[in-house]
């Protein structure tokens, strides 16, 4: 059983950004590669980013801030009235 | 902008912020609530289980019925799967509630469970119904603050409101981080708990589960994981602290569902996947710092979940009610320091929520040591578990030898176990019982004094163990 599991998350669309990353700050440690159930952070060589669309597949766990350390990935809940939506919670 | 006035300011509609809400209004005071979704609960995911202790601190839970929460089903009976190093499920048990539980509905179930798309909406009518003001589809992004200290809070657009304020924002608690009560959880302080929803037919899990409607999957290969039945469905899922995981958490959770005897489950209950979910869920020993100047932290934003086995709604459901009645007294003294908010610690501590509490690190620790160690512990537990059950129904051998090697297989455990003993569980006896009768208790000397006989089954009972081969 193979689940995909953004075929599983609804969303309403409007969020505007919500996660932003400091290169300054970041340590290249990669535990937001690591935590992020959803796969959005990306490692390339000299920097860890994430994906463009990630307002579309973020589950708003917060766990790749609340694993930064060196507090360089900054997260906002996305704006009132947009983004997932759990009706099964 | 212009600046809107209340006496209490709530950031956050869940079950402790809409339980805060309703208590404030109750005893006169204007009152406003906040929920960044559009109604409360659709940004919640949750282990989904209502304590039985609700029904007997919250009146209101009398009124809860399918009609306005058609998801609820009682979680009876629980299933406990020992899922060994072979991702094989070497045995089970199932539990309901004891006799010695002395009260209703705690013997009819463990806990009920519901969504939280039904349940959070229902409990938040309760406030809305005493007159409080609930504002949805609205981010609380800061404090406002005079002469550096909390007056209120701003919302995304601007707009101003003073009053007190009680943080029930959750786990990533905007009140918390802006009153300078709490930068960031320490990584052994908060977990990353993930789970899927199942879709199920309501008649397939009658016939099928029956009452059984709850299982905890313990595991040698992955942390802990929970099973849950509503209804209509269920969840599966489970989480650990930040600082634990190698890989990701998915990998873990997929290799649960993966499991043959879980698939099999799938198969006959025809279960669809429907929903995925993830969230983080303090867990610790102690709450600390949970106010300051003008500012009360209840719930998740306070790291109220219980320190066993986190329980969160009922704990902020209680120290939303704490929260409320200290608020009204701080406003109609005109005191809202946090000298005079002390008092809401004092409140919280004397609740059942402050009694689990009261052995909350020797708890936290033993959770810690088992589901959530399962390379470490619950690979040989698992099998301990399993031979000690397996045991009983076997003709492999004349059984007095069968005894006799199972006798010895649960000995060559005993140097996990007994550090085990001395490690996690001594220490929450003592924290429940005192040290004097700990005393007597765990001295040899006394305790054979008192029970002579114990020193003679005990000889017995390895006597002749070692004299017999494989």
């Amino acid at each position: 059983m193979d689940i995909r599991i953004n075929d599983l998350v609804k969303r309403i669309p409007g969020t505007g950004d919500f996660i932003s990353i400091d290169k300054e700050k970041c340590t290249m440690c990669e535990r937001c590669l690591i935590i992020c159930v959803a796969n959005l952070w990306k490692k390339k060589k000299d920097h860890v980013y994430i994906v463009d669309d990630y307002q579309s597949k973020c589950l708003e766990c917060a766990a790749c801030y609340q694993v930064c350390e060196p507090g360089a990935i900054d997260f906002q809940y996305p704006a009132g009235g947009t983004g997932v939506v759990f009706e099964k919670g | 902008m212009s600046i809107h006035n209340y006496d209490v300011v709530i950031v956050g509609a869940g079950p402790g912020g809409s339980t805060a809400a309703k208590e404030a209004a109750e005893s006169g005071l204007k009152t406003i609530f906040f929920e960044r979704g559009r109604k409360p609960g659709e940004k919640n995911s949750s282990g989904s289980g209502l304590g039985p202790r609700m029904w007997l601190d919250f009146d209101i839970m009398k009124e809860l019925s399918p009609d306005v929460c058609p998801s609820m089903r009682a979680g009876t009976a629980a299933r406990h799967y020992f899922v060994d190093s072979n991702d094989e499920v070497a045995s089970y048990i199932m539990t309901r509630p004891t006799s010695s539980v002395n009260y209703e509905p705690a013997k009819s179930f463990i806990t009920m469970n519901i969504y939280r798309s039904e349940f959070d909406p229902w409990l938040a009518k309760f406030a809305t119904d005493a007159g409080a003001e609930l504002k949805t589809s609205t981010l609380i992004v800061g404090l406002l603050k005079e002469d550096g200290k909390v007056v209120g809070v701003i919302d995304e657009k601007g707009e101003k409101y003073r009053g007190i304020v009680i943080g029930a924002d959750g786990v990533i608690s905007t009140v918390a981080r802006e009153s300078g009560l709490r930068s960031k959880w320490a990584q052994k302080q908060v977990t990353i708990t993930i789970q899927y929803d199942f879709e199920v037919s309501p008649k397939k899990i009658d016939d099928i589960m029956g009452d059984e409607t709850l299982a905890v999957w313990w595991s040698a290969v992955f942390p802990a994981a929970y099973q849950v039945f509503f209804n209509d469905g269920f969840h599966i899922g489970f989480g650990n602290w930040m600082s634990w995981w190698d890989k990701n958490p998915l990998h873990y959770l997929n290799r649960c569902i993966k499991l043959k005897y879980f698939q099999r489950l799938v198969r006959i209950l025809d279960a669809k996947p429907r929903e995925f979910q993830s969230h983080l869920l303090p867990w610790q020993g102690e709450p600390y710092d949970t106010h300051t100047d003008n500012v009360m932290l209840i719930g998740d934003a306070g790291g109220f979940p219980c320190p066993l086995e986190a329980e969160g709604m009922y704990p902020a459901m209680i120290t939303g009610r704490a929260a409320a009645e200290v608020a009204a007294e701080a406003i109609s003294e005109g005191d809202t320091s946090i000298e005079f908010l002390s008092r809401y610690d004092t409140a919280w501590k004397k609740t059942s929520v402050g009694e689990d509490f009261e052995a909350g690190s020797e708890l936290y620790s033993i959770w810690k040591a088992l589901p959530f160690s399962p390379r470490e512990n619950m690979s040989w537990i698992v099998p301990l578990v399993s031979e000690v059950l397996g045991g009983i129904i076997d003709w492999s051998e004349p059984h007095p030898k069968r005894i006799r090697q199972v006798a010895r297989t649960i000995k060559g455990y005993l140097p996990k176990i007994i550090p085990m003993l001395m490690k996690e569980i001594l220490p929450l006896l003592t924290a429940s019982l005192g040290e004097e009768k700990m005393d007597l208790v765990t001295n040899p000397e006394k305790l054979l004094a008192a029970m002579p006989e114990v020193e003679l089954a005990l000889a017995q009972a390895f006597m002749s163990a070692d004299d017999e081969e494989e």
